[in-house]
């Protein structure tokens, strides 16, 4: 592949962009720390990337960060939502794509896996 | 347990995340009979004096460490198959990890999925530049996330086109130079 092959995907990605708004609704994060690379985060990470981009999700964000202090529950996974922030631990490829379906896609959050409910206030 | 150098890899990474790394240059070399791992960033760096114990797996200085468990980890590996590890870093200066490992050593660990775990880490660090160099004695093949970022422009790394594009890019350029295993 090229890099001009670059300029195609951005015409698409900005015309689906305009049909759909670009607002994103849901952020999932994916602590990347040693404890959690070692516990499986990279194909946790890779199954979150892969099912949002399976079902073509524009308005779900996806990053990493590093060590989230919660090295027993590692791989963690972080939704944020604007009014609350749930924290998933001990996450594998499999729970990571119904993290996926379950809650960001239909906004329910599992009941199983979560570590703590944080509340956000404005 | 690291199994693989794309772990290794994955494991570097997550010390450059980190230290606040905003720039980080990964090497991927295959030169002569060796391979070599390079992994250098702009962040924090290491405090004088802490240097010479990254190695040692029984020091940490977590969370405020700029360094991982993975780094010992890394450097015994090398070693155990003939190769070594090297570690230059100050502090404001960013750190830079160099693994050489004899290809051809039996116990050389394989090396793993390293698209798979190069990419996603990529795509989901919207504030970092990549720069990867692949290459063998005869050819170099770079990526540069800002170059992508430029032909892109608002558009994520997360995208599903792009991270196609990053995938195959990647995996056409370990092809090139020869990063597959053949045993």
């Amino acid at each position: 592949m090229k890099l001009e092959d670059l300029r195609k995907i951005r015409e698409r990605a900005e015309a689906e962009l305009r049909l759909r708004g670009g607002a994103a609704r849901v952020k999932i994060v994916v602590g990347m720390g040693t404890s959690g690379i070692a516990a499986g985060a990279r194909q946790v990470l890779r199954a979150i990337l892969d099912e949002v981009s399976r079902r073509n999700l524009r308005d779900v964000v996806v990053t990493q960060t590093g060590e989230k202090g919660l090295s027993a529950q590692e791989p963690i996974v972080e939704v944020h939502e604007p009014d609350r922030i749930t924290i998933y631990g001990e996450v594998d490829e499999a729970t990571a794509r119904r993290i996926v379906v379950e809650h960001a896609v239909n906004g329910r959050p599992l009941a199983d896996h979560v570590v703590e409910v944080r509340e956000v206030t404005r | 347990m690291i199994e693989d150098l794309a772990m290794h890899l994955a494991d570097l990474l997550a010390n450059s995340f980190r230290a606040g790394a905003r720039r980080i240059e990964v090497g991927l070399r295959r030169r002569g009979g060796d391979l070599v791992l390079e992994v250098a960033d702009d962040g924090a760096g290491i405090p004088e004096g802490e240097l010479g114990k990254v190695c040692d797996p029984f020091y940490t200085t977590k969370p405020r460490a700029k360094i991982g468990l993975g780094l010992p980890l890394l450097v015994q590996t090398a070693e155990e198959v003939g190769g070594e590890c090297r570690v230059e870093s100050g502090p404001g200066q960013g750190t830079r990890v160099a693994a050489r490992l004899p290809w051809d050593h039996p116990d050389r660990p394989p090396l793993g999925d390293l698209v798979g775990t190069l990419v996603p880490l990529i795509a989901a660090s919207p504030g970092v530049e990549f720069c990867v160099e692949l290459s063998d004695d005869r050819e170099t093949w770079r990526l540069s996330t800002r170059e992508v970022r430029e032909r892109i422009g608002d558009v994520p790394l997360t995208h599903p086109d792009v991270l196609f594009f990053l995938e195959r890019s990647l995996q056409e350029g370990m092809d090139r130079v020869g990063l597959k295993e053949e045993r």
